[in-house]
């Protein structure tokens, strides 16, 4: 039961994903990413991650995926039945071949790297009691990776201050003469 | 130009809470008010001398009308609701109305009609309602019209008390 | 007692009761409204109008659905169901009472189920509420639902973190992520359990939640996905028929749910004051009393205040309401640090 649930929630993240790239709809797209980031969730409850799926869902589809539905109807990407559209896909000549190539180069190397890394086995102690695998996960970010976890979140913040500079100066010398 | 003051608001008004408890505590009250709906078919408003509904031809006791189609409320009509065709009669007014219609869907129920009335044949009744299936059904005829006389008592007197302020003494000797 | 038996009866239960709540609010929202102005308020359908939400059923099953030109038809039709799904999901964690015997048979705690992480499920789950607003008004293909559909979507993001900050204070305080856990936590026995809901020691964090709550869940005093002078109606603009009703059904399903999840989290849940072991059913009665009065806050308040300005609503999100939840979150855990853990 279990594992034919898992093959058919792979499956269908794998369909979300492909539909992200082939959707001509910016929206559509964002919706197959969402599907796509279920999917995943779902995978993590069967492996017994409640709280890696519920973080998945709240971080991912309930925070992220909002933002790019904002920025996506907020800039208005043009009419997605438009000529550039309506080109067939894969029929871009040279950059197209590019980019594919680095895209499956990238895989390629994703796929040695995973399979070459030996995970260490779950304590099934440890998986069948649970222990508390919230308080485990806390100690472990908040103690012997509090470093990395602190530089993640000074360059998030970082980026949010350095978008924000971007933004304003683009904007300054417009208003500045208005208000004077 | 009026120059409107803020009023400064207190430190307990910008906390916004104790007001919300004030407004709460307003509206709770008045749920156990009394209410003020009418339940109108069933209830309705008691109609007064002075309600003006729409315009009813009288019967007289005789069951004949006053009406002798001389036309004034038709003139007098603002919206020109009123058709009046006239025919002879052998009773002593020589004159009655063959056809008398209203039309209720362009009556503005002013009342125009009433006081352009030379022999009393039209008053405005208490009667408000006005709804059907279809506009010619809404076009009322004599026969719809006629009310008996003492159904349209209290608006008769209230008209005979109006016009008595024209009836001065030099006037009427 | 077959196990599958029990989940199916507790879940038509539970969820049967959620959906009969929402179609009452209905009703009760026209009638508490209509006393609040001096009205009656419905009273044809049935005994004092109780049969209303019924004929307001059948009238929306029977409408006709109207799709706009030039909507995007798939994203139309599925965002009304986005909506409503996230309030009926997370009611399936709110602990409502004890263990329940009933008919000599043991049917397990009263509630759909007890996840370890039932506080986070809660919030993970309740923020996906925000796509069926932002996708129907976008699939509207109408300026007046796409910008109140952007308006929703910007409010609730705003409010969610007030909402999520003042929830960790309160795990904080339990140190269980499980609902259950934290209602336990505030009935250890004892006459006194009154004093020890977690509104006594977070009446801050109680202030705040309740009035994120009305933010989050789109109603007055921050109704701006639906500000009729402005918007017509908002992301529901375009729709008709029983699309139209589920978007409703859907804010009377959240409303519950949070008033549900106020009771679990600062009212003790079903603890009955000055009766810690008192049976299922009476605690069950307690969580129903307790939620109830929070459903009339929601409909009392409406009826009460005027609708803020956008402006003033993204002003007290988070120039007021984010620093005092940070505050109280900074408060709780220096209170844990000095008391010696929770």
């Amino acid at each position: 039961m279990a594992n034919a649930l898992f093959y058919i929630l792979s499956v269908g993240a794998i369909l979300a994903a492909a539909g992200v790239i082939a959707s001509r709809n910016p929206v559509m797209s964002v919706l197959s990413l969402l599907g796509s980031f279920f999917c995943i969730a779902v995978i993590y409850l069967l492996a017994g991650f409640q709280f890696l799926a519920a973080i998945q869902i709240l971080v991912y589809a309930g925070a992220i995926m909002v933002l790019f539905l904002f920025v996506v109807m907020l800039l208005n990407l043009g009419d997605p039945e438009g000529e550039a559209a309506r080109e067939p896909m894969f029929h871009h000549g040279r950059r197209a071949f590019l980019a594919m190539g680095t895209s499956v180069a990238i895989l390629v190397a994703g796929l040695v790297a995973v399979l070459n890394t030996s995970f260490p086995a779950i304590d099934p102690a440890v998986a069948e009691t649970g222990n508390d695998p919230v308080g485990q996960l806390a100690i472990a970010m908040f103690g012997r990776y509090s470093l990395p976890f602190e530089a993640a979140s000074v360059l998030l913040l970082a980026t949010t201050v350095g978008i924000m500079v971007l933004a304003k100066r683009q904007r300054t010398p417009r208003t500045q003469g208005e208000r004077a | 130009m009026v120059i409107v003051k803020r009023k400064t608001l207190s430190f307990s008004e910008r906390l916004y809470l104790p007001e919300i408890v004030r407004g709460l505590s307003i509206t709770f009250r008045k749920m156990f008010a009394k209410r003020v709906t009418r339940q109108y078919p069933e209830e309705r408003l008691e109609t007064t001398e002075v309600t003006r509904g729409q315009p009813r031809l009288v019967v007289n006791e005789d069951d004949s009308i006053a009406c002798v189609s001389c036309g004034l409320c038709e003139a007098a009509c603002p919206a020109y609701a009123i058709t009046i065709d006239g025919q002879e009669t052998d009773r002593f007014i020589e004159r009655e109305p063959e056809r008398f219609d209203i039309d209720m869907l362009r009556c503005i129920l002013c009342g125009f009609c009433e006081e352009a009335c030379p022999k009393d044949a039209i008053y405005m009744s208490d009667e408000l309602e006005l709804a059907d299936y279809s506009r010619a059904a809404l076009i009322y005829d004599i026969e719809k019209l006629k009310r008996p006389k003492s159904a349209l008592e209290q608006r008769i007197g209230y008209v005979n008390k109006i016009n008595q302020r024209w009836q001065t003494p030099s006037s009427t000797s | 007692m077959n196990e599958i038996l029990v989940w199916v009866i507790k879940t038509g239960f539970i969820f049967g009761g959620l959906v009969g709540t929402a179609a009452a609010m209905s009703l009760a929202e026209r009638k508490f409204s209509a006393w609040m102005q001096y009205r009656i308020g419905p009273n044809r359908v049935g005994p004092w109008g109780l049969l209303q939400p019924i004929a307001d059923g059948v009238k929306f099953m029977f409408k006709e659905e109207l799709i706009p030109d030039g909507a995007n038809k798939w994203v139309f039709q599925l965002a009304p169901l986005l909506a409503a799904m996230p309030a009926m999901m997370t009611i399936a964690v709110i602990p409502f009472a004890g263990r329940v015997e009933l008919f000599g048979q043991d049917f397990g705690n009263l509630s759909i189920t007890d996840l370890d992480i039932g506080a986070l499920y809660v919030l993970a789950i309740g923020g996906l509420a925000i796509y069926g607003v932002i996708l129907g008004g976008w699939a509207s293909n109408s300026k007046y639902s796409l910008l109140g559909g952007l308006r929703a979507s910007a409010q609730m993001i705003s409010y969610e973190l007030s909402l999520i900050l003042t929830i960790l204070a309160v795990i904080a305080m339990t140190g269980d992520l499980d609902l259950r856990a934290i209602v336990e936590a505030q009935n250890t026995g004892g006459v006194w359990n009154v004093l020890e809901w977690n509104i006594w020691y977070q009446p801050l964090g109680f202030m705040l939640f309740v009035v994120a709550t009305f933010a989050e869940t789109n109603r007055h005093p921050f109704d701006f996905a639906e500000c009729e002078p402005e918007l017509v109606g908002g992301f529901h603009t375009e729709y008709s028929a029983m699309r139209f009703a589920l978007f409703f059904i859907g804010e009377y399903c959240a409303m519950t749910v949070m008033a549900c999840l106020t009771v679990t989290l600062f009212l003790g849940g079903p603890s009955v004051p000055f009766w810690a072991a008192a049976p299922w059913f009476v605690g069950f009665a307690a969580f129903l009393v307790k939620a109830g009065f929070f459903l009339f806050l929601f409909i009392w308040v409406r009826w009460t205040l005027p609708r803020f300005r956008f402006d003033q609503l993204m002003h007290l999100g988070w120039k007021v309401f984010l620093p005092l939840s940070l505050l109280n979150l900074l408060a709780t855990g220096v209170a844990i640090l000095f008391r010696g853990g929770a």
